[in-house]
């Protein structure tokens, strides 16, 4: 049996838990999620979609907020009483934090940040990612996944919602030695572009503050976020949060539509893994061209407004 | 790092109550801001690390062969001879970020702490420099960090430290903040001749197998310079087909429409260079600027709890193109100094003035006071430089006015008036183009990419212009806006103000430390001072 240990902030799943149980489901066999911490209805739910044996719930005050030493405490109760072959992990921060004395408590080994399952063991990152080692592993064990390794969308659901228990498990709160304070937070970025289906992204090529409404329209007329290269930021014409390259955001949106930006390396490297590349240009020798899946070299505003009109008569 | 080891060495040697030793470092690993050609002279290396061969010094390549030639537009000749200064026969080609990396760790392991990611941004004095006592070093203050753009504190703000030391070593390169400020403030200049820069511009490539053998030395003269500006090439050839190639720049030219960088492409163009770089790849990317101006324009290097080493005090042989061995050397000396002077309780300046001691009765000034004429000659162009160079060695750098007259390099740049006439170039063109076809030749920020820099970018500019009106302005009028060309890192950008007119815009997180705009701006009113610790390139194999 495998036992995935879901994790969840503030109400919300961390995707990385469904990866986590999309790589179980690769794995086979039977399948039981844990969660741990209080009042997780909205997070139970979810999991609950998934095509899994069961969903554990361990439901504690002395559990929230999260202790190291409180899901040791806990995790190491379930893996006791449920006996897991495997216990899966996502490779998050959290995770980093406790799994560690986890697995000493039960006296497993971990194998950890795993990208892919292969018989009898596991495929991880060594020398920095530049080779992958096969690890095997004899006995019952504990893995976490790299973030991304397996993807979410690829999880199972159920024919019909897992059933849900709670686990009989006392918690003696004296044991916990850390104190939380609230949680640390930089400044949260307002936007996650990350997250965007579409992007259109303005450069200098833009020339002027007022005629990124152009842009907006074209952003508008697609559903898209609208984006930027660095200097349309530097100059304050858009947030910083909408910055695309090495110093701003990484995105891999499925349609990219670059104006005016020439394809500086800075640029590409934040935008390159797009899933297809449209770039208007004066410069048709600009670099954008090289990563583009389609180029038009000419005017942006000849063209955007062309684009903004087709678009709206398809959708008329 | 030469100066910690020794001392550790010294303390082990001699015993006696253990002392505290701290190496600051302003990169986020020891070694990421070095850059060097680099041929490495082991004289110092034997006497410090006497066993450095077993210790896994990482030297790529001895030395197998030395060419120079004289470049034109398109041909080469081959000096028949290579002349003493020039040969080395018994030296090692190095990457300098990866020997100082090395010997980080050797400081590491006798119990030093070396933080990386910590600038030092101020020299604390006590007594202070205006007390009317003489003044005395008392150690250094770090960086604030967590500071926004506008100078407010963010919540991840962390003051900087005061870190007081009985003797500070300041060894913080070409150009240190501290060091500039520290010669300022107790006028340790006074009586010497004006430092002269260069900046060094280098690429690492991975070429085709079969191109060089590794251990191929050559230097270049000429091309792409004109003979009233100083500097050379060099490209070097290391093992697994990486070649290191640069073109070092007198910054004391006149044409103030001088471009290094464009110069340092049109370099790569050249049948000699690209018949060794087509087909291949860019690696990294860096520039730094280095002290050529030799014996006479080393400032004093002692002061009252106060010690300074290698290049910031400007110990390098600009005729032999090295200096590692000299800071390293220095280095040993300032320890040594520094250990006598805590034993024995006494850090004045007299005490202090035994490390000036030892350097006048060394190798350093053995070394370098025949040569000490020689970069000043070459203002009067290269081949009266070269020609001066020569006679040194019979004179040993004897001269009738000695030292001989010079001047700070950045003095020498011409207005565009003077130097133009009537022609006056246009300040955002470009006087000698080259195409650039991201293969070969690269636009600035396409090579800022291969340095690998990178800034918190939530930070004040940690490049103060004091007087921004200036550049829209005067500067434009005059000099049409030089720093645009002489920043290998597209730092300054003259950008449009919206009314017609030009503004001054610092991309300062581009940065690569070279503190060549420090150096060469015309009036002056730009201070490199150091950015949040740990910003910076990310200098490897350079």
């Amino acid at each position: 049996m495998i036992l995935v240990v879901a994790e969840h902030r503030d109400g919300a799943l961390n995707r990385a838990s469904l990866e986590t149980i999309a790589a179980a489901q690769h794995a086979g066999g039977p399948l039981k999620i844990v969660v741990l911490g209080s009042g997780m209805e909205t997070v139970v739910g979810q999991l609950a979609a998934a095509d899994a044996a069961e969903i554990l719930i361990v439901d504690d005050p002395a559990l929230e907020p999260y202790t190291a030493d409180g899901f040791v405490l806990a995790l190491e109760q379930v893996i006791r009483a449920e006996n897991p072959e495997r216990v899966f992990l996502p490779h998050t921060y959290q995770t980093r934090d406790f799994a560690p004395a986890l697995a000493a408590r039960v006296q497993r080994p971990l194998v950890t940040d795993c990208i892919a399952v292969r018989d009898g063991g596991y495929a991880r990152p060594v020398f920095q990612g530049k080779l992958h080692a096969d690890v095997a592993v004899d006995g019952p064990h504990l893995a976490t996944f790299q973030i991304g390794a397996f993807r979410a969308d690829a999880m199972k659901s159920g024919a019909s919602p897992a059933p849900a228990r709670k686990a009989a498990i006392a918690i003696d709160a004296s044991r916990i030695r850390q104190k939380p304070e609230a949680p640390f937070k930089e400044a949260r970025q307002a936007v996650d572009l990350s997250q965007a289906e579409r992007i259109v992204a303005v450069g200098r090529g833009i020339k002027s503050q007022e005629h990124l409404a152009i842009a907006q329209q074209l952003a508008q007329a697609m559903g898209a976020e609208l984006a930027a290269s660095r200097p349309i930021c530097d100059a304050g014409w858009l947030p910083m949060d909408r910055q695309i390259g090495s110093s701003g955001q990484t995105v891999a949106p499925k349609l990219y539509v670059a104006l005016g930006i020439s394809g500086a390396i800075q640029h590409l490297v934040g935008m390159k893994g797009a899933r297809t590349i449209v770039a208007i240009n004066k410069d048709a020798e600009a670099p954008i061209f090289e990563v583009a899946d389609y180029g038009i070299a000419g005017d942006l505003f000849e063209v955007v407004p062309a684009m903004i009109a087709e678009l709206h008569k398809s959708t008329a | 790092m030469s100066a910690a080891l020794r001392i550790a060495q010294l303390q082990k040697e001699r015993g006696g109550e253990p002392l505290a030793i701290a190496v600051l470092e302003k990169a986020r690993e020891a070694g990421a801001h070095m850059l060097s050609g680099a041929v490495l002279d082991p004289s110092a290396l034997v006497d410090l690390v006497p066993d450095f061969k077993a210790k896994g010094a990482p030297l790529a390549a001895d030395v197998r062969r030395d060419d120079i030639y004289f470049l034109t537009r398109t041909a080469k000749f081959r000096l028949p001879i290579t002349p003493p200064f020039f040969q080395n026969h018994g030296n090692y080609i190095i990457s300098l970020n990866r020997f100082v990396k090395w010997l980080a760790g050797l400081v590491e392991a006798e119990g030093i702490d070396v933080f990386t990611g910590f600038p030092a941004t101020e020299v604390l004095f006590d007594p202070p420099a205006d007390a009317g006592q003489p003044a005395r070093v008392a150690g250094v203050r770090t960086g604030d960090r967590g500071v926004d753009r506008h100078g407010r504190r963010k919540s991840t703000f962390e003051p900087g430290v005061d870190i007081r030391a009985k003797v500070t070593i300041f060894a913080d390169g070409v150009r240190g903040n501290l060091t500039k400020s520290l010669v300022r403030q107790l006028g340790l200049d006074e009586g010497r001749s004006p430092q002269a820069y260069a900046i060094g511009i280098k690429e690492l490539w991975e070429v085709p197998a079969g191109r060089l053998v590794a251990g191929r030395v050559v230097h270049t003269m000429g091309y792409p310079l004109k003979t009233e500006e100083f500097g050379g090439a060099f490209m070097y050839s290391l093992p697994d087909n990486v070649i290191s190639i640069g073109l070092v720049s007198g910054l004391d030219y006149r044409d103030p429409m001088f471009d290094p960088h464009i110069a340092f492409q049109h370099l790569k163009r050249h049948p000699l260079i690209a018949s060794v770089l087509e087909g291949g790849q860019i690696i990294r990317y860096g520039a730094k600027a280095l002290p050529e101006g030799g014996w006479y324009t080393i400032p004093k290097t002692y002061a009252a709890g106060a010690l300074i080493a290698g290049d910031a005090a400007g110990f390098m042989n600009s005729v032999r193109l090295k200096g590692i061995h000299l800071a390293m050397r220095t280095g040993m000396f300032a320890a040594e100094t520094a250990f006598d002077a805590i034993r024995r309780g006494d850090t004045s300046e007299a005490a202090m003035k035994a490390y000036d001691d030892k350097v006048q009765g060394s190798s350093v000034r053995r070394e370098l006071y025949p040569v000490r004429n020689v970069h000043q000659a070459f203002s009067h162009g290269s081949l009266a430089g070269a020609a001066f160079a020569g006679l040194s060695l019979l004179t040993r750098g004897w001269w009738f006015t000695d030292p001989m007259p010079s001047h700070g390099g950045w003095t020498r740049i011409r207005k565009l008036a003077e130097y133009y006439k009537d022609a006056r170039p246009d300040p955002d063109a470009t006087m000698n183009p080259v195409r650039i076809d991201r293969q070969l030749t690269f636009d600035r920020l396409t090579n800022v990419h291969y340095s690998g820099t990178r800034h918190v970018e939530d930070q004040p500019s940690h490049l103060i212009v004091h007087d921004a009106t200036v550049c829209a302005t005067r500067c434009r009028e005059e000099y049409g806006n030089p720093c645009i060309r002489f920043c290998p890192a597209n730092v300054y950008e003259m950008v449009d103000a919206g009314d017609g007119t030009k503004k001054l815009q610092i991309n300062a997180s581009n940065c690569v430390h070279c503190k060549t705009c420090d150096i060469m701006d015309p009036y002056q009113i730009i201070d490199w001072v150091p950015p949040e610790g740990g910003g910076g390139p990310q200098y490897d194999g350079m």
